[in-house]
């Protein structure tokens, strides 16, 4: 497991080996220790948009002793059919799952790229960005995910957050099911019906994917 | 009541007395629980001695934070800025790092509220090198002229107040004729008028 100061170690460390300046964008259990939602997680996942810089990016970890592994028994099989699959790199108990892109066929929209939780820079030789995601795209994310304990994560946002805006979780998968995932309102609409023996969540969010779909 | 449930009960802006009267509980139990929770990364304190000791409680654990450019700015600007995202900057990080992250925000109210930042720059060419990088030095001598007027700037070497290149800039979104004369030497949109600047000194 990897815990907060492990991460922040990682980075800081990735930093002063990168040779160009990187932005990625967190989400999953890294962007949950941001947050504080929890003090450890099994992988680090990140997003790169820009592909050399992934590329960088994993240049350096594989330097650092991370070597890649096969996605089978972490990503449920049909998702592996798709394209924009990550890239698994594994140091004893640390692993980065990088995405390229696309997670899946989830892509960051504007709306995530702008309404950001945080950046922290790293600074080293050069810079490392990392944008952590809002909390809802965070869950929206880890339905998508849909990985060992994603479904835990999800219910820990849920349950802690008194202000945890669902419209916005909605809009956004909504404007995802326009531009091209067509698998996102079905995993929405399993996260809220599965949610919903936990939490209350309004009947009138699952109309909206109804409608959509 | 578990801890979560607690949590959600306390949660926001408390002293000793509201938490026990909130959960119902004697003042010391509420120190213990507060102390507990304080260990664990839930809570943090401010005041005591003189002042009355305020506890600010989260859901979730509140990390240590490093400054970043939000920090930096409302240091040396009268001009507060309310943060809409947390930027924290893990490395070295000063008024010159703060200056060129606030231009490339392309937000007004950043860029006039960092335009204090002139006065507490100490490495102009730290500043240069940085504004370079991010191919924006025109957009930091048109600022550095407009803040000269009407802010105490620290004073640039000249060889560093020169265009180099004809194309011009935006520093917003705007594109204003504020300031001709320093939009013309440096071939950047202005988007601040006098009334502006004046409410910004």
């Amino acid at each position: 497991m990897i815990t907060y100061e492990d991460q922040m170690s990682i980075f800081g460390l990735i930093s002063k080996e990168i040779s160009k300046n990187i932005e990625c964008y967190a989400f999953g259990g890294t962007a949950m220790m941001f947050y504080g939602y929890k003090d450890e997680t099994k992988d680090i996942d990140l997003l790169f948009e820009d592909e050399a810089s992934g590329n960088e990016f994993v240049k350096v970890i594989k330097n650092l002793g991370f070597n890649e592994i096969t996605l089978v028994n972490i990503y449920i099989p049909e998702k592996l059919r798709k394209k924009n699959v990550p890239r698994m790199f594994k140091r004893e108990d640390s692993r980065f799952d990088i995405f390229f892109k696309k997670i899946f066929q989830t892509t960051i929209s504007l709306r995530m790229k702008e309404d950001l939780y945080a950046v922290h820079d790293f600074k080293g030789k050069n810079s490392l960005r990392v944008n952590v995601l809002r909390k809802e795209f965070i869950v929206l994310l880890k339905a998508v995910t849909e990985r060992d304990r994603d479904f835990e994560d999800i219910l820990t946002i849920v349950k802690r957050e008194k202000n945890f805006d669902w419209q916005y979780l909605i809009d956004e998968v909504l404007w995802q099911y326009k531009h091209g995932d067509s698998w996102v309102l079905l995993d929405a609409e399993k996260m809220i019906r599965e949610l919903k023996k936990y939490v209350f969540v309004e009947e009138k969010y699952l109309k909206q994917l109804y409608a959509a779909g | 009541m578990n801890q979560e449930e607690t949590l959600k009960t306390i949660e926001g802006l408390q002293t000793i007395e509201t938490v026990a009267e909130a959960l119902n509980i004697k003042k010391q139990s509420a120190l213990n629980l507060l102390s507990k929770l304080k260990k664990q990364g839930y809570v943090a304190t401010t005041g005591g001695r003189q002042q009355k000791r305020l506890y600010k409680i989260t859901v979730r654990k509140q990390r240590k934070r490093n400054f970043g450019m939000f920090d930096i700015i409302n240091k040396y600007s009268p001009t507060k800025l309310a943060p809409w995202y947390d930027h924290q900057v893990h490395g070295k990080y000063g008024p010159e790092e703060a200056l060129i992250d606030a231009i490339q925000t392309q937000s007004f109210r950043v860029i006039l509220a960092s335009m204090r930042l002139f006065n507490h720059i100490t490495n102009w060419s730290k500043l240069y090198k940085l504004a370079k990088e991010k191919d924006c030095w025109q957009k930091v001598g048109a600022l550095y002229d407009v803040a000269r007027l009407y802010f105490r700037a620290k004073k640039m070497p000249a060889y560093y107040l020169k265009c180099e290149t004809e194309k011009w800039q935006r520093l917003t979104q705007l594109k204003k004729n504020n300031f001709p004369e320093i939009a013309k030497k440096w071939h950047v949109y202005i988007p601040f008028n006098e009334k502006d600047m004046g409410e910004a000194s």
